[in-house]
């Protein structure tokens, strides 16, 4: 938290990540939710929503939050990868872990930094629900109460969607020894991945469910929100839970 | 009583063997020197007791608990060959920090962090950064994280390497003034400080334990090291007609080791007779010495 919000250079990424989140609200979510909400473009609005197969949200209160969840359900899995790439690496490389080790234990470890990197993540999805909150309710003030309610079941969904990605990351880093590395061992295990499991598939006829290992394999299927079924959230929970397992055993015999 | 007890330890990377089945126990007293040639083992060994590494086979206990453990938290600090602070925080809140790890309370770890940064002699930069200290204070302010509180068990490994003679005096005086309550285990490549702070030797090479013995000496033979400002001809002739004086070896350059025979059946009155009869020869020949020193020097021992 203090790396981020008291250190010069997380400023700049808060800054960097603020402009970006400017222009997608500004530019798309703002412009895009007037179209929706506008009488004269409703049957396009239909039929580009259908054609993406995610008509249920055009049943949403808050235009904006359509177009938000759309651009968020992809963004903040990939930018939690990003920003969460170096939860111990650099004080492994420096030494700093030897200094935290004598005063606090590899699982405090692995999940006082898991649970650190959850909170930013959660505050900076926050900031975002509340800006497209703000622009929906400049639009129109009557839809504050109901895009702050939106916002909040919003803002658990996202949530609940970025948990494995987090721990996916804390397991790297138990491993790896860099956070540039991270970033390439789960860009190979994401691009690669996939490949693998369809070759298993066609070599052995049948299918082992090993796509379940994937953290966001549930969200083309939340990403339209035709349906809430329990398993969109067990499914991350689970995977959360296990790769943090597999995080504490993997660091308490990784040498540091 | 036995603060560590390290039995059958070994560690490999691959197949490379960094400690061979190594034993020693420590009981509570005067610092412990840790000493070796360059891979050694030392380091190895500094990281199996701190619980960095898991050893390959053997036990460790420390304080009755195993390495890593939450009992030994404030109990146990070390400072680790070229760990660094974090270089985004200042001293201060590093220190606060890990102060606060080891259970004081936010004013306590304030407290605790203004005292050892006064025992190190940085008060004055407390609110720094390590980036804008120099390469010795930095280490003065990881020695000082390994103070915080009151651990009972201290390793230092290369504590004043990369220091200034006066600084590094300091560490030494932290170290003495100390070593009545703490254990110190203190590794280093400058024996005469090792030598000045220590009591117990750890000497280990190529990954085995060679030496595990007290450096006072409780030997039946006694040992003089004179160290002269010249060397001299017909020097070492003429000591070995000192009767007591059975030897004298030329250590190294300008230095002897002279062996002092058949002590336990001397008092202590005739045993110093040996050395005043030394010290006389010394004038009467105009010869003049740098250093007496009573016993062998570290260095001697080991190698």
């Amino acid at each position: 938290m203090i790396r981020l919000f008291n250190t010069k250079r997380g400023l700049l990424a808060l800054l960097a990540f603020a402009t970006i989140w400017f222009i997608i609200l500004y530019y798309f979510v703002s412009a895009a939710s007037d179209i929706i909400a506008s009488p004269t473009f409703e049957g396009m609005a239909s039929q580009v929503f259908g054609a993406l197969g995610v008509f249920a949200l055009l049943n949403w209160d808050v235009a904006e939050f359509s177009i938000y969840w759309l651009v968020a359900v992809y963004f903040f899995p990939m930018f939690a990868i990003l920003i969460c790439s170096d939860q111990l690496c650099s004080d492994k490389q420096r030494g700093t872990l030897r200094f935290i080790t004598l005063r606090a234990t590899r699982l405090e470890l692995i999940l006082g930094r898991y649970l650190g990197q959850v909170l930013i993540i959660s505050i900076l999805i926050l900031m975002t629900i509340l800006a497209t909150s703000f622009l929906a309710s400049v639009r129109n003030i009557d839809l504050f109460y109901s895009s702050l309610t939106l916002g909040f079941r919003v803002w658990l969904e996202l949530l609940v969607v970025v948990l494995p990605f987090i721990a996916l990351m804390s397991m790297l880093n138990a491993f790896v020894s860099s956070a540039k590395f991270a970033i390439v061992i789960v860009t190979l295990f994401f691009g690669l991945g996939p490949l693998i499991l369809a070759l298993i598939k066609y070599q052995f006829g049948q299918e082992f469910y090993l796509n379940l290992l994937f953290p966001g394999e549930q969200i083309g299927e939340i990403f339209a929100q035709a349906s809430s079924q329990t398993n969109h959230y067990l499914l991350p929970l689970v995977q959360t839970l296990l790769l943090l397992v597999f995080s504490y055993f993997a660091m308490k015999r990784e040498p540091i | 009583m036995s603060i560590i007890d390290v039995v059958q330890l070994s560690k490999h990377y691959g197949d490379k063997q960094a400690l061979d089945n190594i034993s020693f126990q420590l009981s509570q007293g005067a610092p412990v020197a840790l000493v070796g040639p360059n891979g050694a083992g030392k380091t190895t060994l500094f990281s199996l007791l701190c619980g960095y590494i898991q050893p390959s086979t053997g036990s460790i206990k420390i304080l009755g608990e195993n390495p890593g453990s939450s009992a030994l938290f404030g109990r146990l600090s070390a400072l680790p060959q070229d760990a660094q602070f974090d270089p985004r925080f200042s001293i201060a809140t590093q220190l606060n920090f890990y102060a606060r790890l080891q259970g004081m309370s936010n004013a306590e770890s304030k407290k605790d962090t203004e005292r050892v940064l006064d025992m190190v002699g940085l008060s004055d930069v407390i609110n720094s950064r390590p980036s804008e200290l120099s390469h010795g204070m930095r280490k003065r302010a990881t020695i000082a994280q390994a103070l915080l509180g009151t651990p009972e068990i201290v390793m230092l490994d290369e504590a004043t390497a990369g220091l200034d003679p006066v600084n590094a005096r300091e560490i030494r005086n932290i170290v003495s003034e100390h070593a009545h309550n703490t254990n110190f285990i203190l590794s280093s490549h400058d024996l005469s400080e090792l030598e000045r702070l220590c009591e117990q030797v750890l000497y280990l090479d190529n990954g085995q334990l060679k030496q595990h013995q007290a450096l006072n000496n409780d030997e039946h033979t006694r040992y003089l090291t004179l160290r002269m400002q010249k060397n001299h001809d017909e020097f070492s002739t003429k000591l070995l007609q000192i009767p007591s004086i059975s030897d004298v070896q030329l250590t190294q350059d300008k230095e002897y080791l002279i062996t002092i025979d058949q002590v336990e059946t001397m008092d202590n009155m005739q045993f110093e007779s040996t050395e005043m009869q030394l010290l006389k020869m010394l004038a009467e020949n105009n010869w003049h010495y740098a250093q007496i020193i009573n016993g062998k020097t570290l260095e001697n021992r080991l190698f």
